[in-house]
């Protein structure tokens, strides 16, 4: 067997080898790839869209189509998370937890079927690979996480200028969210942003995108053809795409954030909700 | 609005899915109407478009208002008209068919049960109405994630079978994806119809080829033709029944459309068939996929695994009916994308209705079924007498065009095949007919036990037998099929 798979990676390699000979020149102006669409792209862009990044134009208009598919495919792999792993039917002790007594600082071990302590000022709940709260860790990311998450706002809002986006600034925003569930744990990120609250962003953010797109249709253009808002932004055609290109961006930062943060608590919990890192 | 149709047909699913979403969180008794809605516009929609393209020729839409190649269009004609509506019509039969197993099977989980499974539907359908061979990539990803997740929620093994077939299925994609990169590398561009123009003056590139062949190879891992379709058997057995009689129908189905569309309008059938001398070689892979998905199915033990391995067969005979490049071929292959979507639905709704009661699937849990399912078993008794070729079901004229493009080819190894596969499937399932015929052998010495009639629910036997009645009723139109559609969905140059 491990025969076969070397001889059909070496005829795999070498035929991708071979298929180099016709390759345009790396970098090669005259290649079709750069001299077919994309002279079109660079020039029109500006008088068409009116968003100086190319990139983020034909990611988001000349391609959106595409993009949406994208963020959807986000979507779906968070769903398929949240379907595969999440456990609900579970009983309040079927498994060890641990407690910290706070006056005393004394770790306690409760079995299975023990009697859970009510969670109170003097009984807080830990996880079981529990390591002591780190101060630095969490001044640190306290400190840390307002800018990360202003940053991840300029990313989504300055892409049409820079390189940045909704995919990589909701990427951010929900890596700033993971950081905090990281440094406390997954309870308390589970506190201030609970699952039904990720999933229904993470629809909301592509509902936005689509929905967008559907207003289009609904305003007389085609799909996704953000002329067609120009009655509602109070714009002319060729702004109404770049504030279009913003509103699906935005759309696309919200899916991404939610979607991160809720794989995050399926995957590191198992789908329990309750312990993690 | 008819001009929109390309469009509707995705998107309504699409933005019906996060709607689901939602309310699974919100009412889960929103779930199934907002899903059943959505698909009943998406069938409604692609009648009208297979009208309108009956009626007037291909139809194109831009999306975002941009001409391509620089956007993205949608491109409906004949052949991807006529999958339309068979997909849209799979996936709303076997929802409705199978709403009460859905809530018996996830209870918890309807919401996300019913956003992937529309968002699989829209992937399908994406992938069909397309006309941009990067856009068909994405679609692919909607539809294979989708399905991993739908498998990999079943009993006992399926989660690895779903592993299984995420590797299988991002190996086959990546190779398309790449084959599609290449073609972007020689030509500059992503539309079908541009590349069509564009391809033929550098046909003797290396690169070229190699793109075809790795498209190919991708496609025939997704279609899991044969020596390639490892993943689907337990992919397909372990996965819940409703999940199981979505996707067997159609992903297969689908990526043979895919092929179909990349051989014949990003290549063209000059450079595939007339300057590649390798359509002999495909047909007789073929001849051996169809020999092997019988000889296997012949040696399976429960109902849902014999009939995953009847579905690599049928891709045989698809793949085989396609290559041998002649018109009566082709168009028993696309005849075949039609019958066997309905036929494979048919017999795989109703394994669904008979694991819905019986719990088991095995052959020694089917014992006596006729008496307690009558309904049932006579609807899949058609589906089967329609996967054997017997007229007047739909399945003997599309095994009846194949047989006649192999002989006018001159490929007896593919003729023989196929009535090889025929006999098998006979054996098949009348031996599986006489298992359910008769009473279990321990009930007649114990009391005399009096066995019931114990049908599934109005609400799946009705799809079900709706089902079993358009494969007959396909069979008899199957001519005006042929002469209206499918005719014109081969390119004139193929006699």
């Amino acid at each position: 067997m491990k025969i076969i798979g070397f001889i059909i990676v070496l005829l795999c390699g070498s035929l991708l080898i071979y298929g180099t000979i016709d390759f345009p020149g790396f970098g090669d102006p005259d290649a079709p790839a750069s001299t077919y669409l994309s002279p079109r792209y660079v020039e029109n862009t500006m008088a068409e869209t009116s968003v100086p990044n190319i990139v983020t134009a034909v990611l988001a208009d000349y391609r959106g189509y595409d993009t949406m598919f994208e963020t959807t495919v986000v979507f779906s792999a968070a769903i398929a998370c949240f379907f595969l792993l999440r456990v609900f039917k579970r009983r309040e002790n079927d498994e060890v937890r641990h407690y910290r007594h706070i006056p005393t600082g004394i770790t306690l071990r409760i079995e299975k079927g023990g009697k859970i302590p009510e969670e109170s000022a003097d009984f807080q709940r830990i996880d079981s690979e529990w390591v002591p709260h780190d101060m630095i860790v969490n001044t640190t990311s306290r400190l840390i996480i307002p800018f990360i998450q202003l940053f991840a706002l300029y990313v989504i809002a300055h892409g049409h200028h820079s390189p940045g986006g909704g995919f990589q600034g909701g990427v951010i925003l929900g890596a700033a969210f993971i950081l905090f569930a990281v440094s406390r744990n997954l309870r308390a990120s589970i506190r201030r942003m609970g699952e039904k609250v990720s999933a229904i962003l993470c629809a909301a953010g592509v509902f936005l995108y689509a929905g967008t797109g559907f207003l289009c249709y609904l305003l007389g253009g085609n799909f996704l053809d953000y002329s067609a808002l120009t009655g509602i932004l109070g714009v002319d055609p060729v702004t109404a795409h770049s504030h279009g290109i913003l509103i699906v961006e935005i759309g696309v930062g919200i899916s991404v954030m939610a979607a991160m943060i809720w794989i995050y608590y399926n995957l590191s919990s198992v789908g329990k909700h309750d312990e993690g890192l | 609005m008819s001009e929109h149709f390309p469009a509707l047909i995705i998107i309504v699913p699409l933005l019906a899915a996060f709607l689901i979403a939602v309310a699974g969180w919100v009412n889960k008794r929103l779930c199934f109407p907002i899903a059943a809605a959505s698909l009943c516009v998406s069938l409604y929609s692609a009648v009208r478009l297979l009208g309108i393209v009956l009626e007037s020729g291909m139809v194109e839409y831009q999306l975002g208002g941009w001409p391509p190649p620089w956007g993205i269009a949608y491109n409906v004609d004949h052949l991807n008209g006529l999958v339309l509506v068979v997909i849209s019509a799979v996936a709303l039969l076997n929802l409705v068919a199978n709403k009460k197993s859905i809530a018996q099977e996830f209870p918890e989980k309807i919401g996300p049960f019913y956003t992937l499974y529309i968002l699989f539907v829209t992937g399908l359908t994406g992938m069909v109405v397309t006309g941009d061979a990067f856009n068909l990539y994405v679609l692919l990803e909607i539809a294979s994630l989708t399905g991993y997740a739908l498998i990999g929620i079943g009993k006992d093994r399926a989660p690895l079978a779903s592993l299984n077939y995420l590797f299988m299925g991002t190996i086959g994609a990546s190779l398309y994806l790449l084959g599609v990169g290449y073609l972007y590398l020689v030509t500059g561009s992503l539309n079908m119809a541009d590349l069509a123009a564009l391809l033929p003056q550098i046909y003797d590139s290396k690169v070229v080829l190699l793109a075809f062949v790795f498209c190919l190879t991708g496609l025939f891992v997704k279609m899991a033709f044969f020596p390639l379709h490892a993943w689907l058997p337990n992919a397909y057995s372990y996965s819940p029944s409703c999940a199981s009689s979505l996707i067997a129908p159609l992903t297969t189905k689908v990526m043979i459309y895919v092929m179909i569309r990349i051989v014949l309008s990003v290549f063209t059938p000059e450079f595939s068939f007339a300057s590649l001398k390798i359509s002999n070689a495909i047909v007789w892979l073929a001849v051996f996929a169809i020999i092997m998905g019988s000889l296997f199915a012949l040696s399976q033990k429960s109902l849902k695994k014999m009939l995953s391995y009847v579905v690599i067969a049928e891709v045989g005979y698809m793949v085989g009916g396609f290559w041998l490049g002649n018109r009566p071929g082709m168009t028993g292959a696309i005849l075949h994308i039609v019958n066997d979507a309905m036929m494979t639905l048919c017999v795989f709704l109703a394994a669904g209705t008979i694991l819905y009661k019986t719990k088991g699937d095995s052959f020694d849990d089917l014992k006596g079924l006729f008496k307690k399912m009558p309904f049932s078993m006579t609807a899949f008794v058609i589906g089967a007498l329609s996967i054997i070729g017997v007229p007047p079901t739909c399945g003997f004229f599309s095994k009846w065009y194949l047989i006649s493009g192999g002989i006018a080819a001159g490929h007896y190894g593919f003729v023989a095949a196929l009535l090889f596969s025929s006999l098998a499937n006979v054996v098949l399932f009348f031996r599986l007919i006489e298992i359910c015929y008769y009473e279990p052998f321990a009930d007649h010495h114990h009391e005399k036990e009096e066995s019931s009639l114990d049908e599934a629910p109005a609400t799946m036997l009705i799809p079900l037998l709706m089902t079993a009645i358009l494969l007959i009723v396909l069979g008899i139109y199957s001519g005006e099929l042929v002469t209206n559609v499918i005719e014109f969905a081969i390119p004139g140059g193929i006699t």
